[in-house]
């Protein structure tokens, strides 16, 4: 009996939790509600940022102990290698490692020719269903939802959402993003989506022309979603299929989600 | 004051989900820390608190995610709630059912964030990603359940021995 009024009440409970739930998703939805719904998802920016650069450091440690232990035998064979410095060395290594990717990035965005805003990633998206990042920089610093997110390596995705001082980004790892590229030698058209492992891309197929593995992926504009010629990857594997409209291929993504820290997001080109 | 502790558990794992765990992805999915939490405080703690803390989790999840603030709450608060039943009818001391009871509960949380994408009109993934992604988060979250279940049951003795002591 007790038991019973017990589960009755959890239910209640339950019901009632997920009808508030229910209604602060299609709250949180609604156009006039955009400007608090960036404000509150902006608030845990700060405390993303700090995380990772609690996580950078661990791993500077990490880094460390590994150079420690393969040092050692080194260090036994030249009996003059000194801790402190090469826990010094493996910082060095580390912030080099950041320079030559922000050099890369400034070197893209004069070559490119777009403006744009360099952004640190200060998290992930928490879930396996969104592939996306939290960058540092929003509405604030003229990001806007729709704007194109790159690295000097190549495209990363787009702005999904925009709060004042922090955005979502959606990767093309995400299983919901859909790119149109073309291939660097063939010129065959495709689509590039999101998966769990890696990017599929879906050629269609041309009279004649057969793409081959090594071609790289460049955006196409076709669409206007993105401006033509970002680098997306290079052609890992195919798999012809001659009973279909297309090809399938896998993608190697010039940039992973997982080591990337910084972006460029391109401020001047508007998605038709 | 013990809530409060509750609540900085929760807001730093749901910290750590969404800067370190990607770090450990297999297969395509990572751990979802927010989830074997809950999971882990409804098995010991009941399911009216394990719902409650699914809600407090879930709205943090949806502030680092795209789309509305809610999906993740409800999905976490499906889960807490199936674990609800579990814990009426099994061994709560089993090392099993909270692993299954977590599986169980990652599955039914894909499913539920997969339905409000596509009820709200976000686009979804094709069916057999979903499913390969459901399937690794299953298997990845209930392998984490019982180290989640062993943290929780020695916070909850260590005050029980203390004043045992004094």
């Amino acid at each position: 009996m007790y038991g019973r009024r017990s589960q009755s009440r959890s239910t209640g409970l339950f019901l009632i939790l997920c009808a508030a739930m229910l209604l602060l998703a299609m709250l949180s939805e609604q156009p006039w509600a955009a400007g608090a719904r960036g404000v509150a998802k902006s608030a845990l920016a700060p405390l993303e940022s700090a995380m990772t650069q609690v996580a950078a450091n661990v791993d500077r440690v990490t880094a460390v102990f590994g150079d420690v232990s393969s040092l050692r035998a080194e260090s036994q064979r030249l009996k003059a290698a000194d801790e402190a410095l090469r826990r010094q060395v493996v910082e060095l290594n580390a912030a080099a490692k950041e320079n030559a990717t922000l050099r890369q990035a400034l070197d893209f965005e004069r070559s490119f020719g777009h403006k744009m805003v360099a952004a640190q990633v200060v998290g992930r998206g928490p879930d396996g269903f969104s592939r996306t990042l939290q960058i540092d920089r929003g509405t604030s610093e003229g990001v806007q939802p729709g704007m194109i997110v790159t690295t000097g390596a190549g495209l990363v995705g787009r702005v999904r959402e925009a709060g004042p001082h922090g955005a979502i980004v959606q990767t093309l790892g995400d299983p919901q993003s859909r790119v149109n590229v073309f291939l660097s030698k063939s010129g065959l058209q495709g689509t590039v989506t999101g998966g769990p492992a890696a990017l599929q891309l879906d050629i269609e197929h041309s009279l004649g022309i057969t793409a081959s593995s090594g071609e790289w992926a460049l955006t196409s504009g076709v669409g206007g979603g993105y401006p033509r010629g970002l680098v997306v990857g290079e052609l890992a594997s195919l798999t012809h299929r001659p009973s279909s409209t297309t090809d399938q291929a896998l993608i190697a993504w010039v940039n992973d989600p997982r080591a990337t820290s910084f972006v460029l997001v391109i401020t001047d080109f508007v998605p038709s | 004051m013990k809530r409060l502790a509750v609540a900085v558990v929760l807001l730093a794992t749901t910290m750590v989900q969404v800067t370190w765990a990607p770090r450990l992805t297999i297969a395509g999915v990572f751990p979802n820390l927010a989830l074997v939490a809950v999971i882990a405080i409804t098995w010991t703690g009941g399911v009216r608190a394990g719902m409650a803390w699914a809600c407090v989790a879930g709205i943090m999840l949806d502030l680092t995610a795209p789309g509305p603030i809610g999906p993740h709450a409800v999905a976490l608060m499906v889960g807490a709630y199936l674990t609800g039943f579990w814990i009426r009818n099994v061994d709560p001391e089993s090392v099993l059912h909270p692993m299954l009871a977590v599986a169980a509960s990652s599955a039914a949380y894909s499913i539920i964030l997969v339905a409000a994408d596509d009820t709200l009109g976000l686009p979804v993934p094709p069916f057999g990603v979903a499913l390969q992604l459901l399937v690794a988060a299953s298997i990845y979250n209930a392998v984490l359940m019982p180290v989640a279940l062993l943290f929780l049951r020695r916070r909850q003795a260590a005050p029980a021995i203390r004043s045992s002591s004094a």
